[in-house]
């Protein structure tokens, strides 16, 4: 990513992903602010997008970057990955809530902060800069309404397989490949740059 | 689990789409198996949905309150977001008549009085009286004790165990350790509790691992402790 000439130079310190999570193990609190202001809206809008109102988002973004704040040292932030591992963190944070304020059972699904992601060096710097350049929403928005929609639901409604198949009134096993051909139509869209092609052209 | 079923649910994982055991289940195959090529490749997919949603503006508070927690140290950061953690929770809760804990009753009267009488944003800690717990990495808690024989646990930092074991708190007088209740096994290294029992009997309070279950005394150092 180009530097961000127009930032203070002490913030300058923090431009790169790895010194941004050392600033955050040595509890530096600018480390923090830094992390706050580049993903801030981005976590409050998807925490808004799933739970609705603004309270209940504020509070998951303030308890998703407290946590990242006081385990820092178990964060394993190569490139790229601190931005994705806070939007995880949001993401489970946002959806255990939703599911607490319907009266659903809570998913339990831990978030593994030692989690370490076999992804090819090629594909991650691929969905670093679609995430950039907004190809994500495109992708998904181009999906067939039959992949889209499970998707949707899994992902910004939490609801569960089970709970997909009941909703849609599907098989099972028609909502599994649904979920899985959507993600795979979505990563080839991402990996070829095909999105945002298509939209300029 | 096998292979087919790990491939049959690899979509469904990656969107976090399967209920917890589940999921555990297919993490845990993973975690040994490379034949599933496509499995993190699909979580960075999901995972970028996350970026998918509009961004939107929060309040200028939510800022403040942040870097608020930050700046007091990681103690008080365990402790301030926590008691608004925990407030926001019950309000949530309130609404929907739903209490997620077997309680009596009484207690979801005491709750909802609780909840009733701090509305309003920032208050006084709840209950008559509160103890806090720390312990290695910032993990820490805070117990409050809203009645008569009723206690509420508020912990985060913990390290998630798997469903062998649990978390249980002990009350200790005079050296000698009593249970008082099992705290789960804290997904996302946090929970929120409610075991019976009165703080004022004890001298310090301590959180161990044990087996799932429980145990009759403590067979582990204690990872949370407190002077009561």
């Amino acid at each position: 990513m180009s530097p961000d000439l127009s930032q203070p130079p002490e913030r300058s310190i923090y431009r790169e992903d790895g010194d941004l999570a050392d600033g955050l193990r040595r509890r530096d609190p600018l480390a923090m602010e830094v992390l706050y202001e580049r993903l801030g809206r981005q976590a409050f809008g998807l925490a808004y997008r799933i739970l609705g109102d603004g309270p209940s988002a504020e509070d998951v973004v303030q308890e998703a970057l407290l946590t990242i704040w006081r385990q820092a040292d178990r964060i394993d932030a190569t490139r790229g990955r601190l931005n994705s591992f806070v939007m995880t963190l949001v993401h489970h944070k946002a959806i255990d809530a939703l599911r607490v304020k319907r009266g659903q059972q809570a998913r339990q699904v831990s978030v593994d902060f030692a989690e370490v992601e076999k992804v090819g060096a090629d594909f991650a710097e691929r969905v670093l800069q679609s995430i950039a350049g907004g190809e994500v929403r495109v992708a998904l928005t181009k999906l067939p309404e039959e992949q889209r929609r499970p998707i949707e639901l899994a992902y910004y409604e939490g609801l569960t397989h089970l709970e997909i198949a009941a909703a849609l009134d599907l098989p099972l096993g028609t909502v599994k490949s649904r979920l899985r051909l959507g993600l795979e139509k979505m990563r080839t869209a991402l990996r070829s740059g095909t999105g945002d092609e298509l939209r300029r052209s | 689990m096998n292979c087919d079923e790990v491939e049959d649910l690899l979509g469904t994982y990656a969107l976090d789409a399967l209920p917890g055991d589940l999921s555990a289940d297919v993490s845990a195959h993973l975690a040994t198996c490379s034949k599933h090529e496509e499995a993190a490749e699909l979580r960075a997919v999901a995972g970028a949905l996350a970026f998918a949603a509009p961004e939107a503006q929060p309040s200028p508070a939510l800022k403040m309150r942040l870097m608020d927690a930050v700046r007091a140290g990681p103690a008080a950061a365990v402790e301030t977001p926590r008691r608004i953690g925990l407030l926001g929770r019950l309000k949530h809760l309130v609404p929907q008549r739903v209490i997620p804990y077997a309680l009596a009753g009484a207690l979801a009267v005491a709750l909802i009085a609780l909840v009733i009488t701090n509305v309003g944003g920032d208050s006084d800690r709840p209950g008559r009286a509160t103890v806090s717990l720390s312990g290695e990495n910032s993990a820490g808690a805070v117990v409050y004790e809203l009645e008569d024989g009723i206690i509420v646990v508020d912990a985060a930092g913990l390290k998630p165990l798997d469903p062998s074991q649990t978390y249980q708190l002990w009350g200790i007088a005079s050296g000698n350790p009593s249970s008082l209740g099992l705290l789960g096994t804290a997904p996302n290294g946090e929970t929120l509790s409610v075991v019976r029992g009165q703080i004022t009997d004890f001298e310090f309070l301590a959180v161990t691992i044990e087996p799932a279950g429980g145990s009759i005394a403590p067979t582990t150092d204690p990872v949370l402790e407190g002077k009561a």
